[in-house]
């Protein structure tokens, strides 16, 4: 590698750079802050992240590949990396009270979670198996730790070791994939896989080794039938590490879906045909074992289930839409996700876990412009307009009928009425229902300003959607 | 482009909503809100007054890129039959603040904010020109709607909302992908001029019919998917009640009327015999659960379910005066009916009991109320001299040239109205003084009087004098009928 080579790979990767760097030396500061001080570890947390979002931004200008074809900076990286920056800020911002209260706030946390956000990004701009692989398990690694941080608490431990153990089954999974595509095509990265397959396409063998590739990544956005993981770890691990986990993770992982499925060889084979039915399966089982949940953070893990698996949608119907459509609800989904968790983050204070739906009952009554917050996010996670929610399905539906699955579409909104009725019952406690008992959230600066951002995001989106789809489409179009 | 009048209309209330919220004080919330209704109603007014009655197309247009991406435009426009939905709309918005000036003692800002947002999009869905647009609102309505019957509703508020709620996302999902399915056939537009010019081939047209008839048929409601409005309406207070039967439910028949039968008219006219059959089941069966009844709001509930059997069938039998007829009876319907919720409204805050048996000799306590109730309950079963008697007589006389059966069929529902309507009136108004001896009863307060004497005026100028309304649809109405004719016939 020259040194103008090099320069331009430092260059492509300088965000990265920035974070991992900037975890490194938060690491050893964050020894020095002490007890009370905690609000520095925030801010200089949130200021290395918006210091990558200005290098990625300044760099978006052209495509810029890297490290000999192992790693791109290109415009669908870009957009993935925005909603990562944008997941990872509001959950430093929400994290700041609810770690005090869970005495979590050590420096760890917070540097653990920039690690986390690079793993991400390198798996947004790798182009290359084995690239992805690395991203992938730095993003895991960390996200295994941040579910047991809750030392004192069994369901935490617990759900931690349930996570690592699946987890390690699901990466040998994909790795097992990785080595029969290096085996058939004697490559790994993306682009050159569908040019050194030399026989028939549709070659069982290859067909084989995408699927365990597509098994690997199904585990990490917790699509059936690896889903099983998702409810118990999203309700053991910390509420802000919940709320992290079911935006940006899942972002990266579809990310790498996508650019796993941008593969003219796997475009070639019949895997749409699992993929859709793998689609309707996580969503039904999402919407439907959500209506039975009674704890909140178990009722929003169905929900994410139900989730991925409309997103996935997107992805079967492929081509410039449906990619763009998958991205723009992913975005979205991160705004009015990261709402809603907030609100049951805030309710954590004092013996009040804000866990079970009884306790919103009468929520309406004791603090209405909160309750119209939540209001506003369960609306849009039922996909009703004017809602951002609303769009993001939508779009992935147009999609879906421009490639002709109109069944399909059927199916996906059939299934969506049957997820509304658990977000409106949660509306219906908050709003019908009287109060049990007394409550005082936990209201911070940082909280109110989370809320007010993520609600601005799921209105905006909603009523002028017109800016972030030009976004969407530009980073498929144009990447 | 010039004034922006129907943007105004549609948004006026949604400001309105929005001052609300900023608001202290139930009274200054109350008349705030009748202020907006008000000055919404006014400019409905002076939309009617510019109208050009003598032209089918889309006036007061309004045309801006939205989401241009995706060929969504903000496009706002009303024909003669979506202007008399328009006025209808603002009318009943201020009864309805009246109608809840002290019937809704709690949380009254909400209520009136919720009031004021479903108004809003009420107007929406009556002048969108962009489908994307139109289902916008049509779907957003659920939000308000949802509330206003679950938390200022009756005993059984939840499951009624919840059950309304499901019943109309259910049958709207369904009507999406058929506007996305729309949206590819007709070259990536939401324009509902540029769809209505095209022609599709008939399976296609097939299909979406049934796709759309799904959830225009729910807030119709026909029968068999009619169970939810009985709970919705009982369960919702007066103001909501207003809202469902005088608004809400001509929703479902305006979408025929804009996109069924327009978009699709083979299909409208290969499947009209259905419809007809569907509207004359709901005619008989809707009058026959009427009769049954004991309770004052499920009984003008299931004549609702009756009355709008008339409108589709009127709209189904695909001639002038059956369609004519309908679009009237749509409004005569919005106008009685609500006229009778209301009433029955005020009675019950007095007594606070809605089973007839509860009633009798109520014209010693209150005579001024039941003049009003003896007028409203003949014009809903069309008494000559009053509004519906126009309507119905145009819907029958259209309904028997297009088929004989559907004709007899209304008739049997005609007679049956007559039935549990005088039967009612009888039980509650004359006999002996059952009620007066249990409750203390006012009569109609000066408020009161406010929001029926409108109402009381419309039902006997659409009686004696139809023709200024007629005129307003007429010309619409017979260009709907010469396109869907000559498509329809496959030309």
């Amino acid at each position: 590698m020259t040194a103008a080579a090099l320069f331009q790979s430092v260059l492509a990767s300088l965000p990265e750079i920035i974070v991992v760097t900037g975890a490194c030396i938060l690491l050893i500061l964050g020894q020095f802050v002490r007890k009370g001080q905690e609000h520095l570890l925030v801010g200089a947390s949130v200021a290395i992240v918006l210091i990558a979002a200005l290098a990625t931004f300044m760099l978006a200008s052209e495509v810029r590949p890297a490290y000999t074809g192992m790693f791109i900076a290109d415009r669908f990286a870009v957009f993935f990396k925005f909603v990562f920056y944008l997941a990872t800020v509001l959950t430093f911002l929400l994290s700041r009270k609810y770690a005090d209260i869970e005495g979590i706030g050590s420096s760890e946390y917070y540097v653990l979670l920039l690690f986390a956000l690079s793993g991400m990004m390198i798996m947004a701009s790798a182009i290359d198996l084995l690239s992805i692989y690395v991203g992938l398990e730095l993003m895991v690694l960390c996200t295994y730790v941040l579910t047991g941080f809750l030392r004192q608490e069994r369901r935490s431990n617990e759900a931690a070791l349930k996570y690592v153990i699946l987890g390690a089954v699901s990466t040998a999974i994909f790795l097992y994939g990785v080595s029969l595509i290096y085996g058939l095509t004697g490559t790994t990265r993306l682009d050159g896989m569908a040019a050194a397959v030399t026989g028939d396409p549709l070659d069982p063998g290859l067909l084989l080794a995408v699927v365990f590739i597509v098994a690997g990544l199904v585990f990490k956005v917790g699509a059936v039938p690896f889903h099983m993981w998702v409810p118990d770890v999203y309700e053991g691990a910390p509420t802000t590490i919940t709320a992290f986990m079911s935006v940006a993770p899942k972002a990266a992982g579809f990310a790498v879906i996508l650019r796993v499925f941008l593969n003219p060889l796997v475009a070639a084979s019949d895997i749409w045909i699992i993929v859709a039915v793998i689609a309707v399966v996580t969503m039904a089982l999402g919407s439907f074992v959500a209506l039975v949940q009674d704890n909140f953070k178990r009722l929003l893990a169905y929900s994410s289930i139900a989730h991925a698996g409309f997103a996935i949608f997107g992805v079967v119907a492929g081509g410039a839409d449906g990619i763009a459509s998958v991205m723009l609800y992913l975005l979205i989904y991160s705004f009015m996700n990261l709402g809603i968790f907030g609100t049951v983050i805030m309710m954590r204070n004092g013996d009040f876990s804000g866990e079970v739906i009884e306790d919103y009952a009468g929520f309406a009554k004791s603090h209405p412009g909160l309750a119209l917050l939540m209001l506003v996010y369960l609306f849009s996670l039922a996909g009703i307009p004017p809602t951002a929610g609303f769009f993001a399905k939508f779009y992935v539906l147009v999609a879906l009928v421009e490639r002709g699955f109109v069944m399909l579409a059927v199916i996906a909104v059939l299934l969506s009425a049957v997820a509304a009725y658990f977000y409106i019952r949660i509306v219906m406690v908050i709003y019908m229902r009287e109060p049990q008992r007394v409550f005082d959230p936990a209201l911070t600066p940082l909280v109110r300003a989370t809320l007010a951002f993520t609600a601005i995001g799921t209105l905006g989106i909603g009523i002028f959607p017109e800016w972030f789809l030009r976004l969407a489409q530009g980073a498929v179009f144009g990447g | 482009m010039g004034f922006p009048l129907l943007s105004l209309i549609v948004f006026v209330p949604a400001a309105g909503a929005a001052v609300l919220m900023l608001m202290r004080g139930d009274d200054a919330v109350r008349w705030t809100a009748l202020g907006f209704t008000l000055l919404d109603f006014a400019l409905t007014i002076a939309m009617l007054t510019g109208f050009d009655t003598a032209t089918h197309e889309m006036q007061f247009t309004e045309i801006r890129p939205w989401v241009p991406a995706l060929g969504i435009t903000y496009a706002l426009g009303v024909d003669g039959i979506s202007a008399l939905f328009v006025f209808l709309t603002a009318l009943l918005g201020w009864i309805c603040v009246l109608a809840s000036w002290v019937a809704i003692d709690r949380k009254v800002k909400a209520f009136m904010v919720s009031l004021l947002s479903m108004q809003a999009l009420m107007l929406g869905v009556f002048s969108a020109l962009d489908l994307f647009l139109f289902y916008v609102f049509w779907e957003a309505m659920l939000i308000p709607m949802y509330l206003i019957i679950g938390i200022w509703g009756g005993e059984g508020r939840v499951y009624a909302a919840v059950k309304f709620f499901l019943y109309t996302l259910a049958g709207s999902l369904l009507f999406l992908i058929g506007v996305i399915v729309l949206y590819f056939q007709g070259g990536k537009t939401f324009d509902i001029l540029i769809l209505t010019a095209q022609d599709l081939p008939f399976p296609v047209q097939s299909w979406l019919f049934f796709a759309f008839l799904i959830a225009f048929a729910v807030k119709v409601p026909m029968v068999p998917v009619h169970t939810w409005l009985p709970d919705a309406h009982v369960q919702a207070p007066t103001a909501g009640s207003i809202i469902l039967a005088g608004v809400l439910l001509k929703m479902g028949a305006y979408g025929f009327l804009r996109f069924s039968l327009p978009m699709l008219p083979e299909a409208s006219m290969y499947y009209s015999t259905l419809m007809l059959a569907l509207s004359a089941l709901a005619i008989v069966y809707g009058g026959l659960l009427a009769l049954a009844q004991d309770d004052l709001k499920k009984l003008v509930a299931y004549s609702s379910i009756s009355h709008m059997g008339f409108v589709t069938l009127g709209i189904f039998a695909l001639n002038l005066r059956g369609l004519e007829g309908g679009i009237l009876q749509m409004f005569n319907h919005g106008v009685t009916t609500g006229a009778l919720f209301l009433l029955v409204g005020l009675i019950y805050e007095r007594t606070h009991t809605r089973s007839i048996a509860d009633y009798g000799g109520l014209m010693k306590a209150a005579p001024v109320y039941t003049v009003f109730l003896a007028l409203f309950t003949l014009s809903s079963m069309a008494l000559p001299g009053t509004n519906s008697f126009v309507g119905e007589l145009l819907v029958l006389s259209g309904g028997f040239a297009a088929n004989l059966a559907a004709g007899a069929a209304a008739v049997l529902g005609a007679l049956l109205g007559a039935a549990y309507l005088l039967g009612m009136y009888g039980k509650v108004a004359l006999g002996p003084a059952k009620v007066t001896a249990r409750f203390k009863i006012r009569d109609v307060s000066a408020r009161e009087m406010a929001a029926i004497l409108p109402l009381a005026v419309f039902v006997l100028w659409v009686g004696l004098y139809p023709k200024p309304f007629l005129d307003i649809i007429d010309v619409s109405v017979k260009h709907l009928l010469v396109h869907v004719h000559g498509k329809g016939s496959g030309q």
